[in-house]
């Protein structure tokens, strides 16, 4: 029998909203990972794992002839975090960004859903 | 001989999505009614059909909505299960046995049950004095004791006044995409989320789900609307006659306009409004971003700020004009507009959505 899983469509920046996922070093090694973005009509602005420990978006790139993204941020150690990836299935509520990830001298990959 | 109500039904008011069929291809099937889905907003039968090879396939077959069937006499007897039909109409676009028909015929009798006609409503000019109230403000619902509502805007899709004619079809699909910057003062993300949207076909419209038609789409809609003035209570509703049945509140009690981020978000904002002589002027904020406030697929934000114009030149014509103002999305305010025609002496009709009925068919996630 097939369900139908009611959910709030966003319809208007495709970056706006919450992001989960995660990303990490290799398919075992995954660190879990909450995004909130917010686009303020001239800028995109978030947290990255919103809470005491959060770390704040300090830009977001969005090319929307590609729909490349690439996002930057600092922890509160000060490890630089770089990553970039591609928007796929704009027009689903579920979609998703994929890409790499480097944080520090790790390098590896991420996805995050739009929840 | 069994008693067909209906030879020959003009299908006036429901044509096929272009997101779920292509109308580029035709098809042509014989084969025994299954079952009848006399459901609204979309009805289907569902044919047996055997190929070439012998295998058969049971086609679900959309012949329009139930209100605009039975309107042009169409009855739940007309067709019935057993019946043997030859069907010709334009196939979906994913590979699964569906298709729109244009025309039903009868094998037995050759009779022709329907064929589909061009989506135009026949509302006849209504040239007579603007309607008003004792005290002269105009009235944007019927003349005392008579019926009637607002229907068929001249003006299917929103578009930059300063554009000037760009061809587009019902749904507000671009004839040509070379015209995107034209509709509209788009952001870059903005024209490119349109575009999205205009190549996709419309396929994720969130009024295909049901969702409210928020915005100037609730004067696109083709089942129209109703004004029912509350002067007692200083506020204007407005009844759809699509869209589930859905309202709108314009406040007129001179209440002032909150800030956006006060508000509740809605699908259709927070409205007030005043009387400037005789246009009826309506500020809007307070949008949710989970529908498209114009067919075709233009994209908005919370920030999206609505000034509305309504005018009523004569007791036929109401004048709607908007101004677009929604800073994150477009670079600039921007105005657009139709005229909606008066349907005198009639009632409007209510317009059930079946929720989730395109995403029950595609297997596609649903929306709420």
């Amino acid at each position: 029998m097939a369900m139908c899983a009611p959910v709030f469509s966003q319809q208007g920046h495709p970056l706006t909203g919450t992001w989960t996922g995660d990303w990490g070093a290799t398919s075992t090694q995954r660190n879990q990972v909450i995004f909130v973005m917010n686009w303020d009509g001239k800028n995109i602005t978030g947290l990255i794992n919103p809470g005491p420990d959060s770390i704040p978006i300090a830009s977001v790139f969005l090319d929307p002839t590609t729909w490349t993204v690439r996002i930057e941020a600092d922890t509160k150690t000060k490890v630089h975090i770089f990553a970039e990836g591609k928007l796929e299935d704009l027009g689903s509520y579920h979609r998703i960004i994929k890409g790499s990830w480097t944080q520090g001298s790790t390098k590896g990959d991420f996805k995050i859903t739009r929840t | 001989m069994r008693p067909y109500c209906v030879l020959l039904v003009a299908v006036s008011a429901f044509a096929q999505s272009a997101a779920t069929y292509d109308g580029s291809r035709q098809v042509k099937l014989t084969g025994v009614v299954t079952k009848i889905d006399w459901a609204n907003p979309r009805a289907f039968f569902f044919v047996d059909v055997k190929d070439a090879a012998g295998t058969v396939a049971n086609w679900a077959v959309e012949f329009g909505n139930p209100l605009d069937l039975e309107k042009d006499g169409w009855t739940r007897n007309s067709l019935r299960i057993g019946d043997t039909v030859n069907v010709e109409g334009v196939p979906a676009r994913e590979p699964r046995s569906q298709a729109f028909a244009k025309s039903v015929t009868l094998a037995k009798t050759g009779k022709k049950l329907f064929v589909a006609a061009p989506k135009k409503p026949a509302v006849a000019a209504v040239h007579e004095p603007t309607p008003r109230w004792p005290d002269g403000q105009v009235r944007l619902g019927p003349p005392p004791s008579k019926k009637g509502y607002w229907k068929a805007p001249n003006a299917t899709a929103l578009v930059d006044s300063t554009a000037g004619k760009i061809a587009m079809n019902d749904e507000g699909l671009l004839k040509n995409l070379s015209n995107v910057d034209r509709v509209a003062p788009f952001q870059p993300w903005a024209k490119a989320v349109y575009e999205y949207r205009q190549r996709t076909l419309l396929k994720d419209d969130p009024l295909a789900r049901c969702l409210p038609p928020g915005g100037p789409r609730q004067f696109q809609m083709p089942n129209g609307l109703q004004f029912i003035e509350q002067r007692e209570l200083g506020r204007i509703l407005v009844l759809l006659g699509g869209a589930d049945r859905n309202w709108r509140v314009i406040y007129t009690d001179g209440r002032p306009q909150g800030q956006a981020d006060e508000v509740v978000r809605g699908y259709y904002g927070n409205s007030v409004g005043k009387w400037e002589k005789d246009t009826l002027v309506v500020d809007v904020v307070g949008f949710n971003e989970h529908f498209w406030f114009a067919n075709g697929g233009l994209p908005h934000t919370e920030a999206l700020h609505l000034t509305e114009r309504f005018t009523r030149p004569d007791l036929g014509t109401l004048k709607y004009e908007v101004t677009v103002d929604d800073p994150r999305t477009y670079t600039r305010p921007w105005n657009g507009g139709w005229n909606m025609q008066w349907v005198p002496n009639e009632e409007i009709q209510e317009y059930f959505c079946e929720e989730n009925v395109e995403a029950t068919l595609s297997g596609k996630e649903s929306y709420k």
